[in-house]
């Protein structure tokens, strides 16, 4: 297998605040690669700097073998073309309607006409479990549920047909329900689509049922990757803990 | 006596870093405006949101401020026994200055405030990271459209301005002082040169383009959670207030001595 992303002795800090130090990440192609730790450690900020959201400053993201950091406009649009989002809100766009958010892309890096824009909207709506015969078409972001707004940007990530789409914490703020329905979804279109799907999460369900790989970060770094099945009963008890939910009073400060 | 200076100093430099700031977000936007598309559409768009929704608060302003002006002038010119002469002072006052610049305190400051609540909730809920990650440009996508409209809808109002301020002057003219309205816009006309509407225009132009640019930049600064949008938003109307001030100050400075 080929490396999509490869993170290498990468630095970030905000400030004083440092995210990573020397860590060391690499994701393959067509896997579902799941990211977990605790709260406010940079799980996120990861994607970002994948996507050249943020700057790095130190080390290499490498995207199939490019240095993120070196590409220029085009080629950061090309990347983002390839590289699709989903954000832990769904950063659905106020202002326009639920077809409009899921065409956003289509505008902005195909030609298209509006009639092949609907066929494709239709399509990723009905994927994500949407339909689009309700009139949701037409509906504004606002006047959606938790569960449908994120499925809605789900639909928006996958409408120009993404190589690799991340995902950050989809289930929050869900009901098990719609946790359930998001984590076969992403399993579905992973299959369907044949791309690489790196999630960034707090559900133990989806890290260790509906993924091939898990890196948990700790201390700055990711000094924990393996085979889903091998994260359950680990042998170092930080990750057990983690799994397990155990609190440490050292946690907090 | 140490910290005295260093809180000076920070603040000098805090200053400094926000001018560094907008004039690099200005420069990024026309670099980003003048690449097709040149988003005509999301232009008008912005031209109808902030030009038209903000015509009546911009009729109110102009009538009063007309009514108001010509009535000062009016008391003052008739202690000399002059109030005929009460359209000639307040054509020049109301053209060159007070409409421009009150219409940008005013209209001005809502339109800047409207943008940086709009950026700043759409930063807070990672939508301009979105539009990004969709390969989108931000700068180009919000800020362009925003600045081209800011500074095409403050000119277009001032002229509008200008005339419902006529009207509200000669209600007063004639009504108060019993000078004929015919012979307040007669007196009115003929004060002003073609120079003094250039003046008020170029100066609503320059503040048109104060205000889209701090509205934008102050929405694109606003870090985390609702209640950074509100620093933000208050932040805005002292900044726009003070550069307005500022550059209506430049411009007099450089228009006096033309006109």
């Amino acid at each position: 297998m080929t490396a999509v992303f490869e993170l290498r002795n990468l630095y970030k800090a905000f400030g004083e605040n440092v995210i990573y130090e020397d860590m060391n990440l690499e994701i393959e192609q067509g896997e579902t690669f799941t990211i977990i730790g605790g709260s406010g450690m940079g799980k996120s900020v990861c994607f970002k700097l994948m996507i050249g959201l943020l700057p790095y400053e130190g080390g290499h993201v490498l995207f199939k073998g490019q240095e993120v950091a070196d590409m220029n406009r085009e080629q950061l649009r090309e990347l983002r073309r390839n590289v699709s989002m989903v954000f832990q809100g769904g950063a659905m766009f106020d202002s326009m309607s639920v077809l409009d958010n899921v065409t956003y892309a289509l505008r902005e890096h195909t030609k298209m006409t509006d009639e092949q824009m609907l066929e494709r909207a239709k399509e990723c709506l009905d994927m994500v479990g949407l339909g689009y015969d309700r009139g949701i078409m037409y509906r504004m972001p606002a006047s959606l549920s938790g569960g449908m707004r994120k499925r809605a940007a789900l639909a928006r990530s996958i409408a120009i047909k993404p190589e690799v789409i991340l995902y950050d914490e989809p289930t929050t703020g869900l009901d098990p329900a719609n946790i359930e329905r998001i984590g076969a979804m992403i399993q579905k279109l992973q299959k369907e689509l044949q791309v690489t799907s790196i999630v960034v999460t707090h559900d133990m369900q989806i890290a260790l049922e509906r993924s091939d790989r898990v890196a948990m970060l700790h201390e700055k770094k990711f000094p924990f990757v393996g085979p889903s099945a091998d994260f359950r009963d680990h042998a170092e008890p930080v990750v057990r803990d983690f799994i397990k939910g155990v609190y440490h009073e050292d946690q907090d400060e | 006596m140490f910290g005295g200076l260093e809180s000076i100093g920070s603040s000098v430099r805090a200053g400094f870093d926000w001018i560094g700031g907008i004039s690099l977000l200005f420069g990024r936007a026309c670099a980003s405006g003048i690449r097709r598309p040149f988003g005509i559409y999301d232009i008008f768009y912005q031209i109808v949101a902030l030009g038209v929704r903000s015509l009546p608060l911009a009729t109110m302003m102009a009538i009063f401020v007309g009514m108001a002006l010509t009535w000062q002038f009016g008391e003052a010119l008739m202690s000399f026994g002059a109030k005929n002469a009460v359209g000639s002072a307040a054509g020049l006052a109301l053209v060159r200055e007070l409409v421009p610049t009150i219409m940008a305190l005013t209209v001005g400051a809502k339109i800047a405030t409207g943008m940086t609540a709009e950026l700043g909730s759409m930063k807070v809920s990672e939508q301009i990271d979105a539009i990004a990650s969709l390969g989108a440009d931000p700068i180009k996508k919000l800020v362009w459209p925003r600045l081209v409209a800011a500074t095409l809808a403050l000119p277009l109002l001032c002229v509008y301005g200008n005339v419902l301020a006529l009207g509200g002057g000669a209600v007063i003219a004639d009504s108060v002082f019993d000078v004929p309205t015919g012979y307040f816009y007669q007196t009115y006309i003929d004060e002003l040169y073609p120079m003094d509407y250039i003046s008020g225009l170029v100066k609503a132009i320059a503040f048109g383009g104060l205000v889209g640019i701090i509205g934008c930049f102050q929405g694109f600064q606003t870090k985390f959670g609702t209640e950074a949008v509100g620093i933000s938003t208050t932040n805005t109307v002292v900044a726009t207030s003070v550069a307005i001030l500022v550059m209506d100050f430049i411009l007099t400075m450089i228009f006096l001595p033309v006109g």
